[in-house]
């Protein structure tokens, strides 16, 4: 199924990433690039470095050192807001929505950002605002059909079963119209059902929308399976990159995966 | 003798002349009622039918559909039948197993199915089915990358079809022609609780007939209804009220998102009549009950204060009597105050009658719609008489089914069956001419059932014949009926009366898992499955008393003496359940021996009531 993708153009290039806090090097001297319209996953023991790269894409943190490029466009120094206009959306692990709201209205302010119009004119809602609220509603419903939130549109966020309230924080990133998404742990605490159909739903936002998707995740069946490319990291180093087979052979993960010393294990390997 | 001499096709030709752009179906996408006219109907069972006849479909040919309720289900159904092919529904909900079966029995050359879930069951056996030729497949979604010569579009078959009509304008118009009432528009294959489904071949003709001479004497339609369709439409049920009724009466259809959204999208099309299965309004009513639990203590006052009103109410009205002036008076009150936003929330506000089919139902769950003001009719039928035997025409009966309809030719046999004969009943199975001598003798359908009439002529189902429980002291017990009872308690789900020739009846007991987890919370009891709730001390306690309840109503040897409560949900998967999702008696003893061998003490240890 996973096919590689190599003639398709750089989306998002990382190199030399480096940042620290305190004393502690969270990610030393990482790169690593994506693909257009690939699945690529990033995976490695907890505390490798994972969370703190999806933080530099969306600007959160300030690397010490390094280039995130995304369409050509350098990243780093940009302004999260600025960054999310750029068309990079995410998915977070704790999910990051308004509990009172409905879920429709949660999708309906995730495109705020994406409307050509000021607080006059939507508190008169004249002519442009008509128009693009209608379009947003669009939008939001083609997610919403595409995630299968149809019962749930009225309902708030809150009162929704954790599995499903997963399903809205992505429906959330997509409703931003994005070509880049970042999807943080999708599927943890999830039972094996909803997992299936989460991955159906990744597998479906790759090739039907044609979005990218940068994943973290730590089920290794789930990352397997969907990811085109996957790079590992521990302790803050790129141990290794490639499609899933390679990975899954080679004895430097294998190693970091066993809890073995990792770093050592590549004088092994 | 006026017989019918029509097809469904050419009824669909005729309503688009008389109709055009009167709304046929409306279907939700994207949040919005979108609808179709009657025009448009035509127009697409025109494309595609070509577009069939262009990938190899011919008359006598016979095609499947594996999908979900659309509006697709019906241009495909009609398609079909205008090739003088015969169409063949199969629920979405079957394994590849059963599709197999279906495909394979039934010798489809083609089969419909909606999207990539379906797709992907009939990929994993098509190697077994070397008649199959096409898979048409309507939603594409997730499927670009597929390679395989059985695929191909919805989309692409209607552009063939498309072609050719621009070419020949009359060639759609000719194949209709060419349909024949005594054809047969369609197989049905029954759930069959005992062995393998069975084909049940249903001709225009006796369909047609039963829908005009049964079935609207009993539910008056006008083109003026409109209806939901949610019931898996390869049913005859719901085949019948979606896809064949409106090409007679000229109704709308309005097909529900999807079956989660059901509740939903009654209240949003408050549809003018509403049919359901015995589980739909078991629901519906111990939702109402849950609802009214964790409501205000005023509005719960409410409710009760009135509800006698419309119980007394109801009687009048079931005896179409007018009631007391003081009654009238007092239920116009209990209309504002109670009924109405009950209704409203069940949106059931503009029903002008409800319809209880498919299976046997509790008639205190009826009464209870009843006691709302609505019309609630119980009809019974089977597959094999186009869906219909009998339905309330006037006067409504409490636990009855109604009076046999006009359609039919009725009699009872001397042992209480129920035999019947005419021109609704059906050609007979596909491709078992052994159970159709079963079925058909001496020119009598044998429904195997066993009915009684009263001196008003109503009939009364007492059970299946051959589930009929004699239990070691002679007593003949219908287990369906208690069965129903027990499952008005909100907290049961499904019953099993076991008993046949034992000495006491005992049960098998499903909790309905939402309910009683929702009761396990309110009284802090810990649980985390559906296993680990149905072990619950509590909860067994819980269903003693509901069981106790039930036992006060029954006779002494009807009385439930022990039960067990299952310790997994019945699965259709598991072959537990039919599609139509009732209980295969036969496999569940089967595979419940040792819980049963324990309440009739044949182990140590046993728990009594």
């Amino acid at each position: 199924m996973a096919q590689l993708k190599r003639d398709r153009p750089i989306q998002l290039d990382v190199s030399g990433l480096t940042i620290g806090f305190g004393g502690i090097q969270a990610t030393r001297n990482v790169s690593f690039s994506v693909r257009e319209g690939e699945i690529h996953s990033i995976i490695g023991p907890n505390g490798a470095g994972k969370t703190t790269v999806f933080n530099c894409i969306n600007g959160i943190y300030h690397p010490e050192a390094g280039s995130i490029r995304f369409q050509d466009k350098e990243l780093l120094g940009m302004k999260p807001h600025k960054i999310s206009r750029l068309g990079i959306a995410r998915a977070f692990q704790n999910i990051e929505l308004f509990r009172g709201m409905t879920v429709l209205d949660n999708l309906m302010s995730a495109r705020s950002f994406l409307l050509p119009y000021g607080m006059l004119r939507s508190a008169l809602y004249l002519g442009k605002c008509v128009r693009e609220e209608i379009k947003a509603r669009n939008a939001v419903e083609e997610v919403i059909e595409f995630l299968d939130l149809q019962p749930f549109r009225k309902t708030p966020v809150g009162g929704l079963p954790y599995g499903l309230q997963k399903r809205v924080e992505l429906a959330r990133a997509l409703s931003m119209n994005p070509k880049l998404l970042l999807v943080d742990e999708p599927v943890s605490g999830m039972n094996q059902e909803e997992t299936e159909d989460l991955a159906r739903y990744l597998l479906d936002i790759k090739e039907e929308m044609n979005i990218t998707v940068l994943l973290v995740e730590h089920d290794m069946g789930l990352v397997m399976d969907l990811s085109d490319r996957i790079t590992v990291l521990n302790f803050g180093i790129k141990i290794a990159e490639g499609p899933p087979r390679e990975i899954a052979r080679n004895p430097e993960v294998i190693s970091a995966y066993l809890g073995e010393e990792g770093i050592q294990g590549r004088t092994e390997g | 003798m006026n017989s019918i001499d029509t097809t469904f096709p050419k009824l669909l030709m005729e309503n688009a002349r008389r109709y055009g752009k009167r709304v046929a179906m409306r279907e939700k996408f994207r949040g919005i009622w979108r609808e179709i006219s009657w025009e448009t109907y035509s127009k697409k069972v025109e494309r595609l039918s070509l577009g069939l006849s262009e990938i190899g479909l011919d008359r006598g040919d016979h095609a499947s559909i594996l999908s979900e309720n659309c509006p697709e289900w019906l241009y495909a159904d009609l398609a079909i039948q205008s090739l003088g092919a015969v169409s063949v529904g199969i629920y979405p909900t079957n394994s590849p197993d059963q599709v197999q079966y279906i495909l394979d029995h039934s010798q489809s050359r083609i089969v419909f199915v909606k999207d990539q879930e379906q797709a992907d069951k009939v990929l994993e056996i098509h190697g077994r089915l070397p008649l199959l030729t096409k898979m048409v497949i309507m939603d594409m979604k997730g499927m670009r990358h597929y390679d395989h010569a059985l695929i191909i579009s919805y989309q692409n078959v209607a552009e063939l079809g498309k072609a050719v009509a621009a070419r020949d304008s009359e060639a759609f118009t000719g194949r209709v022609r060419q349909t024949r009432p005594d054809d047969v528009a369609f197989i049905v294959y029954t759930s069959g609780t005992t062995g393998p489904p069975k084909g049940a071949m249903i001709s225009h003709k006796s369909d047609i007939h039963m829908i005009v001479k049964g079935l609207q004497p009993i539910l008056h339609f006008t083109d003026r209804d409109s209806i939901l369709s949610y019931l898996p439409l390869c049913h005859i049920m719901e085949r019948n009220l979606s896809m064949c009724m409106p090409l007679v009466f000229g109704y709308t259809i309005n097909f529900a998102e999807s079956i989660e959204t059901v509740p939903q999208n009654i209240q949003e099309i408050s549809p003018s009549f509403f049919a359901a299965v015995p589980r739909i309004l078991e629901k519906l009513h111990s939702a109402v009950k849950i609802k009214l639990e964790d409501s205000t203590r005023l509005k719960r006052f409410i409710f009760r204060l009135w509800e006698p009103v419309g119980i007394r109410a109801a009687e009048y009205r079931m005896k179409t009597q007018r009631p007391p002036l003081p009654l009238i008076f007092l239920y116009a009150l209990g209309y504002l105050s109670s009924f109405r936003p009950v209704r409203d929330k069940m949106g059931l506000l503009r029903c002008r009658c409800v319809m209880s089919g498919g299976a046997p139902i509790a008639p205190e769950v009826l009464a209870f719609f009843r006691s709302l003001g609505v019309h609630t009719v119980e009809m019974y039928g089977l597959t094999e008489t186009c869906g219909t035997v009998s339905g309330p025409h006037r006067v409504v009966k409490h636990g009855s089914v109604g009076e046999p309809c006009g359609a039919l030719e009725f009699q009872l046999s001397a042992d209480g069956e129920i035999l019947l004969r005419g021109d609704s009943v059906f050609t007979g199975y596909y491709r078992d001419p052994e159970a159709t001598r079963e079925t058909i003798r001496d020119g009598w359908l044998r429904t195997g059932d066993i009915g009684v009439l009263d001196e008003d002529g109503h009939l009364y189902i007492v059970d299946r014949k051959k589930d009929i429980i004699i239990t070691s002291g002679g007593k003949n017990i219908s287990p369906s009926e208690i069965e129903n009872r027990m499952k008005c308690s909100p907290y049961i789900k499904e019953a099993i009366v076991i008993g046949d020739a034992r000495k006491y009846l005992t049960a098998l007991i499903q909790v309905e898992y939402d309910n009683v987890g929702n009761w396990a919370q309110n009284n802090k009891i810990p649980y985390t499955t559906y296993r680990n709730l149905a072990r619950n001390p509590a909860v067994y306690e819980l269903i003693r008393r509901e069981i106790e309840d039930v036992n006060e109503s029954l006779a002494q040897a009807e009385t439930i003496k022990k039960f067990d409560i299952l310790d997994k949900e019945l699965d259709q998967d598991d072959e537990e359940l039919t599609a139509t999702q009732k209980v295969k008696r036969k496999v569940i003893e089967e595979r419940f021996r040792e819980e049963i061998a324990r309440m009739y003490g044949e182990h140590s240890t046993s728990t009594g009531l």
